[in-house]
């Protein structure tokens, strides 16, 4: 699994490349605990990120639950529709705010 | 304080290269435990345990770890194993044992057992997959997290006598194109049609079995057809405590649990409870020639209630039956249930064949068996419904008599017959129709239980469905491939003049008449009705009465039929609205007030005049008038008045006089072919009505303003 940061119109955005499951999960738990900061919303691209598992979906619910606690949005970038469907049929999908691509991004105000 | 550091988080043992520890002996099955799982097995008469570990979907196991004897307590083995990825695990034991079958034992340390309490199960992931059939371990116990987010929600308890049920199977419900699901013939499918349920207004769902099995089992090709057949329904348990893989979309990536919890989350925000068919009463095991999967291999003498020579009793029909009233497996059995209502917030379940459940380990029946007292009286299922089959296939028939402790209800069976005699025109039905009308206080008053003890019903998934029941006077099973001798015979069905597909005009008006008056009867009746799936648009199996093993467009829910049987779906609709509408229709005593404020009996019987039944054995026609005080409204009664003229003739009935300040409604005719649902304001003007041939008509005692 590979990971970066960058800045996308305002936004915060930390992207994922390869799969999330419970081989990789602590790995990118371990980055986003310490890359998010206040202030900015967050953008996670998951464009490319060809399958989520059980384990990788309930990281994506705590990274949820943390950007609200941090008082931050956050959107989910580029998620591949198979994946959206396993969350929508395991109750995943609707806690978050999705975008197609990084050019759907709302300028953070 | 926080306690970071618990002694236990860290390994005592080094087995195998594994690092292990002590574990818990309960709970029994696998749990979460810091930097590890806890594993729990018990068996009695085991020597030896192994815990054998593999990775999802590899051959073979890539660990065995022995048990170190001092792990045992009792008959229990527990170890916790450290530092597993248990999203990609799958377990099973080895025990060792004596192999004696005469004195019960079958221990077989070749054969790798599933955990009873498995809480998910591989190896039937996606429906219909060809398995390989070489695998050494074929069903496998795998871990799940158990960690859902419910947002508050918990089981709805509807008051049973509130109850609609809707009996349904998960994959015919949705798998036809027809039901234009995006996640055809799963949960996640069934989801997709609650609106369409709300819509209908029930307000249960009973589904046929989820708990895991093998669609596999017996499975075989139709000699004429070539047609593969499957265990479609299910009636046949794997695993307890797990649901059906192959019914959850997500299955294929192992989220069946979260996919069916998110099921009963959207079915409880819809207001509908959600009920189970579960299968106690045998395994999928079969008999001394069946497989080895799991509890044969763990106790087999604790599991399966044995003849004096080792041989399997078999009062469910299938090979063996599950010794229900053993304290160990009573302890399963309640462990299972507190399971799905505590984790899966599980409204309510329907036991098959529960006879079997109150049959002590030689197959007697008992007067008071533990395991339905302790199901009776569990601290986490007292909310819940727990309903009977209360029949077995051991010759054993307990409607009206099933050892209730105040707590169960039952299908009655007697209903079922009884209406479907009625509705067909039989002499001598109209004394009986009465008590199944009122809730069966001849089978139910005198053991001081209520009407909701009665699960009303005329069709279910075991026999014809409703239009069938109009229309075919004999099964026609050959699809089944046993040569049309499976499936009951006594069905009770009338073709209305030709036997299954007809032309005439005539006989297909007749039998959506017929339709309609069975669920009019049905709906105004007191107790708990259930409707089976599609009964509500005409459903039809060709003639098929125990399509138990047809995965197909025959089996399968049948959507266009929605558009061309509107009228009947739209009277259904009305029915169901009508018993809402109207508290007297589901009042909850057999001696009830009635509406004192107008001077009417809870529950009265009429015939062509009022207050004037006529009982005798030429007589199909009869009239109940059932009301109420409890209106939630100061001196408002609550009063239907339903018209059943059975004969193949028009009949005039006379009405009794509205009280004082009402007037009858009219609200189905069935009679009435071009507007069954009666429009609205329309009320009686004269004393009464010629109800024509074969039809109902319902009213209800309209306040006038």
């Amino acid at each position: 699994m590979e990971l970066s940061k960058a800045t996308t119109n305002g936004w915060q955005v930390i992207k994922v490349s390869g799969q999330i499951d419970s081989k990789t999960v602590t790995d990118l738990k371990n980055y986003l605990d310490s890359n998010i900061a206040e202030g900015s919303p967050m953008g996670l691209d998951v464009t490319e990120v060809p399958f989520m598992s059980s384990a990788g979906l309930r990281t994506l619910l705590t990274l949820h639950r943390k950007t609200e606690q941090m008082g931050i949005s956050l959107a989910i970038i580029g998620l591949k529709s198979e994946i959206a469907d396993t969350m929508k049929v395991t109750g995943f999908y609707q806690y978050f705010t999705i975008y197609s691509d990084l050019q759907s991004l709302p300028a953070a105000n | 304080m926080l306690i970071n550091d618990r002694i236990d988080s860290l390994p005592t043992d080094e087995v195998a290269g594994y690092k292990i520890r002590a574990g818990k002996p309960l709970p029994f099955g696998v749990s979460h435990v810091p930097n590890g799982l806890n594993f729990s097995i018990y068996t009695s008469c085991g020597t030896s345990c192994t815990l054998v570990l593999f990775e999802k979907g590899q051959p073979e196991p890539f660990a065995e770890i022995p048990f170190p004897e001092n792990y045992r307590i009792g008959d229990v083995y527990s170890m916790v194993v450290f530092d597993l990825d248990f999203e990609v695990l799958e377990y099973g034991y080895r025990i060792d044992g004596p192999y004696n079958p005469e004195q019960g034992n079958r221990f077989d340390n070749q054969k790798i057992l599933m955990d009873p309490y498995a809480r998910q199960i591989s190896g039937r992931d996606i429906w219909a997959t060809e398995p390989d059939w070489n695998n050494i371990y074929p069903y496998r116990a795998r871990v799940s997290f158990d960690d859902f987010d419910w947002e508050g929600d918990k089981p709805l308890e509807i008051a049973p006598n509130d109850l609609i049920i809707y009996e349904t199977h998960v994959r015919a419900f949705t798998q036809s194109p027809s039901a234009k699901s995006s996640f055809p013939g799963t949960y996640a499918g069934l989801v997709d049609k609650i609106p369409y349920l709300k819509e209908l207004g029930i307000n249960c769902i009973e589904l046929m079995p989820i708990f895991e099995f093998d669609e596999f089992e017996n499975s075989r090709i139709h000699e004429d057809t070539g047609e593969r057949l499957y265990n479609f329904w299910g009636y046949s348990t794997l695993g307890f405590f797990a649901p059906k893989a192959a019914f959850a979309s997500s299955g294929k990536f192992g989220m069946q649990v979260d996919e069916f919890k998110q099921l009963v989350k959207s079915f409880h925000a819809a207001g509908i409870e959600v009920m189970l068919d579960v299968v106690f009463n045998h395994t999928s095991e079969g008999n001394e020639n069946g497989p080895t999967l799991s509890f044969k291999g763990l106790d087999n003498k604790t599991y399966y209630m044995l003849t004096p020579e080792g041989y399997y009793f078999n009062f469910s029909g299938t090979g063996n039956t599950l010794n229900c009233n053993n304290p160990i497996v009573r302890s399963l059995v309640v462990d299972c249930l507190r399971y799905w209502v505590a984790e899966y917030h599980i409204d309510g379940f329907r036991f098959d064949l529960a006879s079997i459940l109150g049959r002590d380990p030689y197959g007697a029946p008992l007067s008071n068996p533990p395991l339905l007292e302790s199901l009776a009286f569990d601290p986490i299922l007292s909310s819940c419904k727990l309903i009977a089959e209360a029949w077995d296939a051991g010759g054993l028939y307990q409607v009206g008599s099933f050892p209730a402790f105040g707590r169960w209800g039952e299908w009655n069976g007697k209903y079922r017959d009884c209406a479907r005699q009625f509705l067909k025109g039989d002499a001598n039905k109209v004394g009986q129709i009465a008590q199944r009308i009122q809730g069966s206080p001849d089978l139910y008053q005198h053991s001081g239980r209520s009407p909701a003890t009665s699960i009303n019903f005329i069709t279910c998934h075991d026999g014809f469905t409703l239009a069938d029941l109009v229309s075919f006077n004999e099964k026609h099973n050959e699809a089944n491939g046993e040569g049309n001798r499976d499936g009951g015979n006594d069905n009770d069905s009338w073709n209305c003049g030709a036997e299954g597909w007809t032309e005439d005009v005539g006989i297909q008006s007749l039998r959506r008449k017929q339709m309609m008056n069975a669920l009019s009867i049905l709906f105004t009746s007191r107790g708990i009705p259930m409707l089976l799936m599609g009964d509500e648009f005409g459903r039809s199996q060709n003639g098929n009465n125990n399509a138990y093993c047809i995965d197909s467009s025959l089996s399968w829910v049948n959507w266009d039929l929605l558009e061309s049987n509107k009228k009947l779906y739209e009277v259904v609709k009305t029915l169901i609205e009508i018993r809402h509408q109207h508290p007297a229709l589901r009042v909850n005593e057999f001696e009830g007030n009635g509406a004192h404020s107008v001077g009417l009996p809870s529950c009265s019987f009429h015939g062509q005049q009022a207050w004037s039944p006529d009982w005798s054995a030429e007589s199909r026609q009869i009239a109940w008038m059932m009301t109420t005080d409890q209106t939630g409204e100061a001196n408002r009664a609550d009063i239907v008045y339903v018209v059943a003229n059975m004969a193949h003739y028009a009949s005039w009935f006379n009405l009794p006089e509205s009280p004082n300040g009402y007037r009858w409604k009219f609200n189905i005719n069935t009679g009435d072919e071009n507007q069954p649902v009666s429009p609205p304001n329309s009320f009686l003007n004269e004393g009464g009505i010629l109800v024509g041939d074969r039809s109902v008509v319902i009213f209800t005692a309209d306040p006038i303003r």
